[in-house]
């Protein structure tokens, strides 16, 4: 064999396989979320638990944490592995995500030796705990999410333990279905074994091994080439999620990325503690966000394997919410993630800035909606599970605007919506709106992505309505002086009254439904890029034209003022764009030794002045931005003495990405949002 | 014999028209390949057919593949289109289901491709039907009335209907449909579920937008095309390949554009299904090459498989078509190394200017092609179709880069290894078709054909381990001999089932009945006589509680549902691993394929020598120099035996068989080729 395409050869080979096990999975499984939603993924990790292969569309959240999962099964069982064995997994605290998504890791063996595992990771619709669908926003421990299940092996050499499977089905709603995703997952697992058998018959097993390990040092050298590329540096970032759900106090999420020659070092220290409600993960989360980041802002287009992560070292320390401890619910391991992941775009963007990307709607948004399902037809008597997880406008770009309603870049490409067809041949309800939310895009040069607005109307009595969402206080942040994206918002609507089914938004768990209550759910726009005053005015002419923004805030943000027959009135548009400009309210920065804060609050403390000139009262939420910085800063309102200045410490400055003296904008979200 | 003695098919390629006149009086083909004009393609027909010089009377039948829809979809030249569609649901056609559907999952700046309707020209309409296909509330005339006017103002060219659950019960579309058919004379309308009455809003609306976005296009095209023909007193009727490997008129084609995106290469499975039912084969997979992508498709038991969950460009489609696996590799494909030091093929290709580097036109990027003729496979000693003589040190020249980057000089390695990469790619496709829908590739003969099929077909068989492989006679014109012997079809389905358990043989019986009586009408207005109709039926089928479904043939006079299910577990244990014979099955779908069968001339051509082949040698790179035989096709006679090392040339292909593989030529000319090592 010619050694010159062999390697290429072996990684086509194995890519092989992990699309044959894609294309099975979808077409066999018997959850929506999978057969729909695609939510799941497969991977091919080596013996010791290194990642080679993941499948074209693989989420990455789920797959960049296969090697923590892989790594402490093989650490539990070592030698005692053998043919014919197979591993469950879902343990958030050993290397799973959230306990819904349950993975299977199938050993393969060659010439009498363990050479590597297959993974599949699929979200199953319910996993037992206390509300349909397991995520719910008002959790308190782990154990109300679901069945937990450590490395466990499920069937030894051949021999299924089916007492243990009987346990485990029997505590999940729906069971016959999850039995259906279980038997999924094992013929996958099992046609994929066979086929890896037939590439190591035809390359032989040291050679395919040995080619293994040359691909992931290749791929560590590109990675390593291109972080040698960055300035090096200490680079800071903050931000917070909404609430733990309980209460309405922040968590705060704090990143030191350093960048030392060709590695890089994240350090989450000084984030908030564990949370008593579902917003923690697990250890696996953080490598998985940086290694998300680096590949996307370094290495975007060629497939990814372990070497992608060698060069990234992670500092997390346990007991915070970025790494929790038992007993810490996790079903907000996407919501965990996606700050994880902001932090690196705005710690990153500062070394890289035309690399910043606005920021994203915060999480999964998980939403069930549960009831008895009516009997209609042959159908048994049963409960329906309606399990909806809205995608959102994307954030923008130097360049590019942001995208409507769509998969993001930290998420691999699956459904994010099931078809209204679907949904009501199986639900009792009727989707009564389904479209882009209008005005949700963040202003900018370049605009985010307009969210998603959905009505869906319960036709049945006893229904009941869970939400585990983010972002839907604090909205998704734009970056290089633009705006923020509108916040997530789900509500139900009785009578034509909008009703919050939770004190805390976003966090909603077993609301009662009532018969013609109509559920809107509104995804978050994502963040934009640059300053809206410096967009194209014919681009906010056919935002206007095609009705994603107003007339009006065509003129308030972006200074774009059109006369009646929709075109761009030149003269009054630059008048109009200097009114703006002047109106802005800006202040110097003042550096000081520490930043301000009110437990994890950052406080921005003003005089009494700007309070009333910007409308704001104690407490409420602001920030500040600038054009030469990354995110925007967020803070809360704290009126008090001092110069007219803004006195931030020296992390806040660095996190801004501004020096002294320069002018900040400080805006109220509130005047954004509305 | 005098009168009706031509069967003509022609196949618009992107580069060149090409087109295949089969004599049935005297039993030879007349081929002529003439430049395609872009933007007129009817004129490039008209050129061809004027080359054969044959008598335009004596045309018998005349099928077109056309590449109308795809070329005009994918310079985004298509009608402008409107659609209308339930309240609520403006934004179902541009946000789908919230994918991105065209790759770069990890790049920020990704873009969404634009709707073919923008925003502005969607249009809500109040009316709704539920999940049961009961009408909620109908269809307001008045209100319809309004869109019109709007319609009419905003100078549209062409509207889609498509409105939620109307695969359950169209009423509501039909009546906006029609009552804007009334007040927008000439404006062509598309139905949604009139094409395809399938569930899932997204992919139904996209197939329709699609479909109105080009029917203005197909339409003016067609009826220039057949003015033109008609001009030439060309009297025969003109069909058009549809991507369902069946032929349809000219009328149907143009109202159902969506279903003609595969009209080309579906041409080339339906004659790789008629020669190899000629050699005795029934299972094969279809390996069509050429200069910049490589079709692939299954055949099994000489039946195409359908698919109906298709996507062209950015857009979903869900028109049957044969399950065509399509990669952006071909013989122009450009070889180059990765950031990480490996050998990498395409996407970009040399197309055909300025072409491989051997071509002499300017190329400097090694290619697939290029990498042939170092290895010997192609020659500089015998001009290619127009007389290209291909240079074997610009093709040096070109690799010499490649070669720096991966550290060596050998230029015949770096050759070697970047086929064996090409190749694996093309197996990959294979086994898309294959493996991923429950095939054993191993199971299957390989046709190769295209420009670089027979070439390149033998390394892909053995890569996967086949051990057959057939190249047809006229490898480089088998899409036009494919459309030239094509059927009539129409496909119909009824979204009708439910639990197997619960289910009434005589209700299925009813359905299966109106199905095959619309069939029967369709193929008799088509001018098919009952006689030569034939009706299939299918189930689509799943376990309950699943939603991918399988296609689970289905016998009308069957007296019990337990054949069926004993079918489809079967099937799926196939595909998938595991069957659960206790679990509920369902039926989703009824399908039907009603085929108006053609009369088709049995394929005979004589070698052109009587002597027998005439043989020269020369060296030929397979793992080490190889002293190998050199034939003519043209000079093989059937019943002629040889074995590989071999390379058989001819006009339009080069066929290159490696050591361990034995050679029949059989009744019809074609290479009948065995593994035996």
């Amino acid at each position: 064999m010619n050694e010159l395409g062999r390697l290429e050869l072996i990684r086509e080979s194995l890519v092989a396989v992990v699309n044959e096990m894609r294309a099975n999975v979808i077409r066999s499984s018997f959850s929506s979320i999978i057969y729909e939603g695609h939510d799941f993924s497969c991977a091919l990790v080596t013996a010791d638990g290194r990642l080679i292969a993941k499948g074209e569309a693989d989420n990455p959240s789920h797959i960049f944490a296969v090697p923590y999962s892989t790594a402490e099964i093989v650490k539990k069982f070592g030698e005692d592995i053998h043919e014919g064995d197979i591993f469950l997994h879902n343990d958030p605290y050993t290397g799973g995500t959230h306990l819904n998504d349950i993975l299977m890791l199938y050993p393969v063996f060659h010439d009498a030796r363990l050479a590597m595992f297959t993974a599949t990771r699929c979200h199953w619709g319910d996993v037992g705990g206390m509300t349909p669908g397991s995520l719910s926003g008002r959790v308190k421990e782990i154990y109300q999410e679901g069945m937990r299940i450590e490395p466990t092996r499920i069937c030894e050499r051949g021999r299924m333990n089916e007492a243990f499977l009987d346990l485990l089905l029997n505590n999940m709603r729906i069971s016959h279905e999850r039995r259906g995703d279980f038997n999924t997952m094992l013929g996958t697992s099992r046609k994929a074994a066979e086929h890896i058998q037939r590439i190591f018959l035809r390359f032989g097993g040291d050679t395919l091994l040995d080619a293994v390990e040359e691909l992931i040092s290749r791929s560590e050298k590109v990675t390593r080439e291109r972080i040698s590329q960055i300035p090096d540096g200490a680079y800071h970032a903050e931000g917070y999620l909404d609430s733990d759900g309980h209460n309405s106090e922040p968590l705060l999420g704090r990143l030191r990325l350093t960048i030392d020659g060709d590695s890089l070092i994240a350090d989450f220290t000084g984030s908030s503690p564990q949370s008593n409600g579902p917003m923690n993960v697990g250890p696996a989360m953080a490598l998985n966000a940086v290694a998300t980041v680096v590949k996307s802002f370094l290495d975007p287009l060629r497939p990814v394997n372990h070497g992608s992560f060698n060069p990234i070292e992670v500092i997390n320390p346990p007991g915070s919410f970025l790494n929790a401890t038992l007993p810490a619910p996790c079903g907000g391991m996407s919501e965990c993630r996606a700050l994880m992941v902001a932090l690196m775009v705005s710690a990153l963007g500062q070394a890289l800035p035309e690399k910043l990307v606005g920021d994203l709607k915060g999480g999964a948004n998980h939403v069930y909606m549960s009831g008895p399902k009516p009997v209609r037809g042959g159908d048994k008597a049963g409960i329906f599970l309606l399990y909806e997880y809205p995608a959102a406008g994307t954030g923008a770009t130097i360049g590019a605007d942001g995208n409507h309603v769509v998969r993001a870049f930290t998420e691999g490409d699956f459904n994010a919506v099931q078809a209204a067809e679907i949904v009501e041949m199986q639900c009792p309800v009727r989707i009564e709106h389904y479209g882009i939310r209008e005005g949700s895009c963040g202003d900018g040069e370049y605009r985010g992505g307009c969210g998603m607005r959905r009505d869906i109307r319960i036709l049945a009595d006893g229904a009941s309505l869970s939400v585990l969402a983010d972002h839907a206080v604090i909205p998704p942040f734009g970056v290089a002086g633009a705006q923020c994206g509108a916040a997530n918002r789900f509500v139900v609507l009785r009578d034509s009254e909008v009703i919050q089914p939770s004190p805390i938004p976003g966090k909603v768990g077993g609301f009662a439904l009532r018969k013609d209550d109509i559920v809107r759910l509104e995804s978050s726009g994502g963040g934009g890029f640059g300053d809206p005053l410096d967009r194209d005015p014919e681009r906010v002419r056919r935002d206007v034209f095609l009705g994603y923004i107003s007339a009006e805030r065509a003129r308030t943000r972006y200074g774009v003022v059109l006369d009646g027959g929709d075109l761009v009135d030149t003269d009054d548009t630059e008048t109009e764009r200097e009114r703006v400009r002047a109106e802005r309210f800006t202040l110097p920065l003042q550096l000081g030794n520490e930043d301000e804060r009110a437990g994890a609050r950052r406080r921005f403390t003003v005089s009494k002045a700007t309070a009333e000139r910007l409308g704001l009262d104690e407490e409420d939420l602001v920030e500040v931005s600038s054009r030469s910085g990354a995110a925007a800063l967020r803070g809360w309102i704290h009126i008090g003495e001092t110069d007219e200045a803004l006195q931030l410490g020296r992390l806040g400055a660095a996190a801004l990405g501004a020096n002294a003296g320069d002018r900040v904008e400080l805006r109220a979200l509130s005047a954004i949002l509305s | 014999m005098t009168g009706a003695r031509y069967l003509v098919g022609v196949d618009v390629g992107g580069t060149f028209t090409d087109l295949l006149a089969y004599d049935e009086a005297e039993g030879y083909l007349l081929s002529a390949k003439v430049p395609s004009l872009p933007g007129e393609q009817w004129r490039g027909v008209l050129d061809a057919l004027r080359e054969l010089e044959i008598d335009f009377d004596a045309i018998r039948a005349f099928v077109h593949g056309t590449t109308i829809a795809t070329n005009a979809l994918l310079q985004r030249r298509g009608a402008k289109t409107a659609l209308i569609t339930t309240e609520g649901f403006r934004d179902v056609l541009e946000i789908g289901k919230g994918r991105r559907l065209t790759g770069g999952i990890f790049v920020t700046a990704w873009q969404r491709p634009a709707p073919l309707a923008p925003r502005d020209r969607r249009h809500e309409l109040a009316e709704r039907v539920d999940a049961t296909g009961e009408i909620l509330s109908a269809v307001d005339p008045a209100a319809v009335s309004k869109l019109a006017d709007a319609l009419r103002r905003q100078e549209i060219e062409a509207v889609a209907v498509a409105f939620v659950n109307s695969y359950l019960n169209s009423e509501n579309e039909t009546a906006a449909a029609a009552a804007l058919r009334g007040k927008l004379p000439g404006i062509p309308i598309t139905e949604s579920a009139s094409l395809i009455p399938e569930r899932g809003e997204f992919e139904r609306t996209s197939t329709a937008v699609l479909n109105a976005y080009l029917t203005p296009v197909m339409a003016a095209y067609l009826e220039m095309l057949a003015q033109e023909l008609s001009g030439q007193g060309i009297t025969a009727p003109v069909n058009i390949m549809g991507s369902n490997g069946g032929a349809m008129t000219l009328d149907i084609a143009a109202e159902r554009c969506a279903g003609t995106f595969l009209s080309g290469p579906v041409g080339g499975v339906g004659g790789a299904v008629r020669v190899a039912g000629a050699a005795g084969l029934r299972e094969i997979i279809t390996f069509d090459m050429g200069g910049t992508s490589t079709d692939v498709a299954l055949v099994h038991d000489l039946t195409p498989r359908m698919s109906h969950d298709n996507q062209i460009d950015a857009y979903p489609l869900r028109m049957p078509q044969f399950d065509i696996h399509t990669i952006g590799a071909g013989g122009g494909s450009i070889i180059w190394t990765g950031a990480d030091g490996t050998l990498q093929i395409g996407p970009q290709s040399a197309g055909a200017l300025p072409g491989p580097a051997c071509y002499g036109r300017g190329g400097t990027e090694p290619t697939i092609s290029d990498a042939n003729l170092l290895l010997g496979r192609l020659t500089s000693d015998r001009p290619l179709a127009g007389g290209l003589v291909l240079e074997a040190a610009a093709a040096e020249t070109a690799f010499k880069p490649v070669a720096e980057a991966l550290g060596t000089d050998d230029l015949v390695a770096v050759a070697d290894g970047a086929l064996a990469v090409a190749v694996a790619k093309m197996a990959g496709a294979v086994r898309e078709v294959s493996v991923h829908r429950g095939f054993d590739p191993r199971d299957f003969a390989l046709v190769g054909f295209g420009g670089a099929g027979p070439m390149h077909g033998f390394l892909v068989a053995e890569e996967l381990g086949m051990t057959e492989v057939l190249i047809p006679r006229f490898p480089g014109h088998l899409s036009a001999l494919g459309q030239m012997m094509a059927d009539l079809r129409r496909d119909l389905v009824k979204a009708w089932g439910g639990r197997l358990s619960g289910l009434s043989l005589e209700e299925l019986r009813h359905e299966t009945a109106t199905l095959r009586r619309q069939g029967a009408d369709l193929l008799l207005a088509d001018g098919i006589p009952a006689d030569r109709h034939r009706h299939e039926f299918t189930m689509d089928m799943r376990y309950t509680g699943q939603s991918f479904t399988l296609a689970i043939p289905w016998q009308t006079d069957s007296t019990d549902f337990g054949p069926l299910r004993r079918a489809f577990d079967a099937r799926h244990e196939e595909s998938f691993g595991y069957a659960v014979s206790e679990n509920d099955a369902e039926i989703v779908n009824v399908r039907l394929v009603s085929t108006g069968e053609v009369d088709k001339p049995a394929l005979n051509f004589a070698p052109r020598r009587r002597d027998g082949p005439k043989l020269s040698r020369r060296r030929v790179w397979f793992g080490r120099w190889t002293d190998t035989a050199i034939y003519d096709r043209s000079d093989l006679p059937p019943g002629f035996e040889f074995s590989g090392p071999a390379i058989v040339e001819e006009e339009g292909g080069t066929s290159v068989i490696p050591p361990g593989w034995s050679v029949t030529v059989d009744d019809g000319g074609a290479l009948l080729c065995r593994f035996d090592e």
